[in-house]
């Protein structure tokens, strides 16, 4: 097959078929959540559900953020976390062909950032997805709650990162078509899988976090 | 027959003169500095090629591009150098002379001649949108390939079927390589492909006696090997993530680079950037146009000449990411409906 074609399909009908089922995909698992709802109670709240559903929401992320938790006892899961979620959201929407993606599919034009700093985002990504796997596959608790669904999730990623890397550093010669073709193809994947798998916590993160906001505005206890 | 260096005398060079060129093709072609004795020694004793040059669906412009190679030979020296047989552009004689010629051609210079070949085939309907002298232009590709010591398709038409081949290819244009399926054929792409690359390729083969390495598509890596993006001069723009946003503005007059303008330079390969065009003189991006590919295959076909690269073809869009969501909704909607009536949930 030439590289072109091969280039054209998965930036062309793939593309678009991945990008359709991740907006079916992820609104049918949302509304199909909201929509089944919560058996009826009929107790009175004793305090404001909504408002904490929303403060929740809002600090979660920080509630942990003490000196101890941040660099002694959870500090790959804080700074390894903190790092890869930065790069990889990053890199999604600000590097230049990234973001002229962007503009074709939801139509805002979003700025732009030099390679110098895609290149910082891309190995901090990279280097902190790598920590936090091996962090998973060795620590007994984590072990117990993983998955192939994650073990797979962190290869795709990782590998969508290295081909990327590659695809702006590398001169590739003949081969480069092939190696675009690659990133560009497992970012396919990653769309189509993304709703699927646990990887969709991007949603449902917000999703859960609020109802358990919500739930303890509910009963009038502080989370 | 004349040698190289013969040619070089008779127009009046110096033996200095043709050292020079000799050195400048040597590192044209790719060879390294080591090889240039050799070089000389096979340019000062070997024949001028043999070239017959068929034309079919094209439109001459590899043809142009060609005699105006003037970098790596100079043009007086190219055009006697090159023993055109056979070329129904340039050549004096028509019709049934020119047939007659060929074949003469062909009979005299059995096993020793380059075939090139501009133009793509159209064996539809036994080839009666491409006949010359009453004989289909397979017939005539397949007859003068039959003794060729080397055939090499020049220009994107006969690498590829060009804009010949286009959607929705009414004559069934095809690229030279699918009839001639059991022989090697040397792919120069472009529309047109640089005089030069064309030049050296032949002044190679003279010198080797050998095709040159060649990459999976049949191109030479020396000219084909890498991508326009890679060699650049535009590339600290692309590094930096500075754009031209428009053919006038102020990134386009900074000289920024093309990218959101639709260069395809990143997935093209040519030697434009290094090479360059007229002497050296310039290619399309450093004169304030995106590359569009011409010479990668169904470059046409792409339609997308003007939009970034990293776009999704054919748009994605507002329309399409609310109807994803409409139908993931309704099926949200229909499926908890179904949970709950399962259930026995009011
Ligand atoms: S102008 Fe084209 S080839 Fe040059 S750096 Fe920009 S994208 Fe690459």
């Amino acid at each position: 097959m030439k590289d072109v074609v091969f280039y054209d399909f998965v930036r062309g009908p793939l593309l678009k078929f991945a990008l359709f089922v991740f907006f079916a995909g992820i609104s049918y698992r949302f509304f199909r959540v909201v929509f089944l709802g919560l058996p009826a109670d009929y107790a009175k709240p004793k305090g404001n559900p909504y408002l904490m559903a929303v403060k929740k929401i809002i600090i979660k992320p920080t509630m942990g953020w003490t000196f101890n938790e941040i660099f002694s006892r959870r500090a790959i899961n804080f700074i390894g976390g903190f790092l890869f979620h930065l790069g990889f959201l990053g890199l999604t929407f600000f590097v230049p062909a990234h973001a002229l993606l962007w503009k074709e599919i939801i139509g805002i034009s979003l700025p732009v950032m030099p390679s110098l700093i895609v290149d910082i985002l891309t190995y901090s990504a990279l280097g902190s997805l790598i920590a936090l796997t091996l962090h998973r596959a060795l620590n007994p608790v984590l072990k117990l709650l993983t998955g192939k669904d994650e073990y797979f999730a962190n290869l795709l990623v990782a590998l969508i990162l290295f081909t990327g890397l590659l695809a702006n550093k590398w001169a590739g010669g003949g081969l480069y078509i092939w190696l675009l073709s690659m990133h560009m193809l497992l970012a396919d994947l990653l769309i189509l899988y993304i709703p699927f798998s646990r990887l969709s916590h991007f949603v449902y993160y917000f999703l859960s976090v609020g109802f358990m906001g919500w739930n303890a505005g509910k009963r009038g206890v502080s989370f | 027959m004349h040698s190289l260096y013969e040619i070089f005398k008779r127009n009046g060079y110096t033996r200095r003169d043709f050292l020079r060129y000799v050195a400048l093709l040597v590192s044209a072609v790719g060879f390294p500095p080591s090889f240039l004795p050799n070089a000389v020694k096979a340019l000062e004793s070997k024949p001028k090629p043999v070239v017959i040059w068929l034309e079919f669906q094209d439109c001459a412009g590899c043809s142009e591009s060609f005699i105006r190679s003037t970098s790596l030979l100079p043009a007086d020296v190219l055009l006697d150098y090159l023993s055109l047989e056979y070329h129904e552009t340039l050549m004096a004689p028509s019709g049934l002379q020119a047939e007659e010629a060929k074949r003469e051609a062909i009979e005299r210079y059995k096993g020793e001649y380059i075939l090139i070949v501009e133009g793509s085939v159209s064996p539809k309907y036994k080839g009666v949108y491409c006949t010359i002298g009453g004989k289909s232009n397979e017939e005539i590709l397949k007859e003068a390939s039959k003794h060729a010591r080397l055939i090499i398709a020049v220009g994107s038409c006969a690498c590829w079927g060009g804009i010949p081949h286009a959607e929705p290819n009414p004559t069934g244009a095809m690229p030279i390589s699918e009839i001639l399926k059991d022989k090697k054929v040397v792919h120069i792409p472009g529309c047109p492909p640089i005089g030069d690359v064309m030049v050296a390729t032949i002044v190679g083969f003279v010198m080797t006696g050998r095709e040159p390495a060649l990459d999976n598509l049949g191109r030479p890596k020396t000219f084909y090997g890498q991508t326009i993006h890679d060699r650049c001069y535009r590339r600290p723009f692309y590094n930096a993530g500075k754009f031209a946003s428009s053919f006038e503005d102020e990134g386009a007059k900074k000289g920024y680079c093309l990218y959101k303008l639709g260069c395809k330079g990143p997935i093209t390969r040519n030697a434009c950037a290094t090479v360059r065009w007229n002497g050296g003189l310039s290619f399309p991006i450093q004169s304030g146009h995106p590359c569009f590919g011409c010479s990668e295959p169904d470059f046409w076909d792409r339609s997308f000449l003007y939009s970034p690269l990293s776009v999704v073809e054919g748009g994605f869009g507002w329309k399409k990411v609310l109807a994803g969501i409409a139908v993931g909704s309704a099926l949200g909607l229909g499926s908890a409906y179904i949970n709950k009536k399962l259930r026995g949930v009011k």
